[in-house]
């Protein structure tokens, strides 16, 4: 739920990159989510949004599938879930115990320049639990955060924490250049994920170098 | 490339879909249904080699699809031609914008063959529509096998590192 004074968004990525676990893939929504967490922990398995807005959570839901071995952590923003809630039913229904979404609560659009919400105060811990997803809870503090990345995976399929957050506005310059296809690139090669052989070397599948 | 298998003419057009993304080492297909999908996504759900994910909305699940190919999944979207038509922003600023290799078979209702008269509008528009998003695509072509052109699809969306649509009829797909 949002509260009247809120950790920033820089206060919980200070917690995140801390408790990263090994092997750890992240996936950020577009925005200061994604422009801050390059300032703060820019790597090669970071995976940037530059816009699509509402699709980090199921994008993140995919990798977690085809990568069942490794942490996947997105970070959301409210305003982006409510544009495709039903994600959260569908990764109930997946379930992958390799997941964790951090849904940045703010009340507002931050990205676009913080417009209102259609509805600021939703409990959206309730709402994923509802949508079948067996552990969600409402953070309000760096600490409670930091407690909750530490607890680590209970083997219950995903794992939903709300981040209670005050409004990041103004953006945040990114150091790296954040073009899409290179961080494409960038993070399959880091993961040794296979690549496509053309048909013209003898290819036409995915195969591991 | 690997010779495909020989299909007959008169084969099972379905079985001939799912043995060639089998074949060709497809491991998560991800899908909305609907009536000509459906028993396709059960005999899909069945492959101990490729996992169905069950979307709410075709947009998120061209983003699942998209997640499961840069975890390094061959991924194939079963969707209907209206869910193409509600997924144009995730297409451009996603999939097309990281240039994400995706083989999408999408039943083509509305057409002329389509009994089901309510979905006349969305069939007339879906060809113009593609063409708008930039999205490539193909008919199939009922007097050829349907493995051939599932593979020409999904080697097609490789190497040119876009989604490829192919619009699939009821013969095609309808268990």
């Amino acid at each position: 739920m949002v509260k009247a004074t809120r950790p920033s968004r820089a206060d919980y990525y200070k917690v995140l990159a801390d408790r990263l676990p090994a092997n750890a893939l992240v996936v950020t929504s577009l925005g200061n989510a994604s422009y801050l967490w390059a300032a703060m922990h820019h790597a090669p398995e970071n995976f940037y949004f530059e816009d699509a807005m509402g699709l980090a959570l199921p994008l993140a839901l995919g990798l977690a599938v085809a990568q069942p071995t490794r942490p996947v952590i997105v970070v959301e923003g409210d305003g982006a879930l409510l544009m495709h809630m039903g994600t959260l039913v569908t990764i109930g229904a997946v379930a992958p115990d390799n997941l964790t979404v951090l849904l940045i609560q703010n009340g507002v659009h931050a990205a676009s320049g913080g417009q209102a919400l259609t509805n600021a105060s939703l409990d959206l811990a309730a709402l994923a639990c509802s949508s079948g997803i067996a552990r969600a809870t409402n953070v309000a503090t760096p600490q409670a955060f930091a407690s909750a990345m530490s607890s680590g995976s209970a083997g219950r399929g995903a794992q939903v924490l709300v981040l209670s957050t005050e409004p990041d506005i103004e953006v945040v310059k990114p150091p790296i250049a954040l073009d899409p296809v290179l961080t494409k690139h960038r993070f399959m090669s880091a993961i040794g994920a296979p690549r496509y052989i053309p048909t013209l070397f003898g290819g036409g599948r995915l195969e591991r170098d | 490339m690997a010779k495909p298998a020989a299909e007959p003419p008169d084969s099972h057009r379905p079985s001939a879909i799912l043995d060639t993304l089998k074949r060709l080492g497809f491991g998560a297909a991800i899908a909305v249904p609907d009536g000509w999908l459906g028993e396709m996504l059960v005999r899909v759900e069945q492959e101990p080699t490729i996992q169905l994910v069950r979307a709410t909305h075709e947009e998120e699940a061209l983003a699942i699809a998209c997640g499961a190919r840069l975890g390094g999944l061959r991924a194939v979207m079963f969707v209907q031609n209206a869910g193409v038509l509600s997924m144009g922003a995730g297409m451009v600023s996603l999939a097309q914008r990281y240039q994400f290799p995706l083989l999408m078979l999408v039943s083509y209702r509305g057409t002329v063959e389509d009994p089901v008269f309510y979905h006349a509008p969305k069939g007339r528009v879906t060809e113009p529509v593609f063409k708008g998003i930039g999205l490539t695509y193909a008919r199939t072509d009922p007097h050829r096998p349907i493995g051939p052109q599932v593979e020409q699809a999904a080697t097609y969306a490789e190497e040119a590192s876009c989604p490829f649509a192919l619009l699939l009829s009821r013969e095609d797909v309808q268990w």
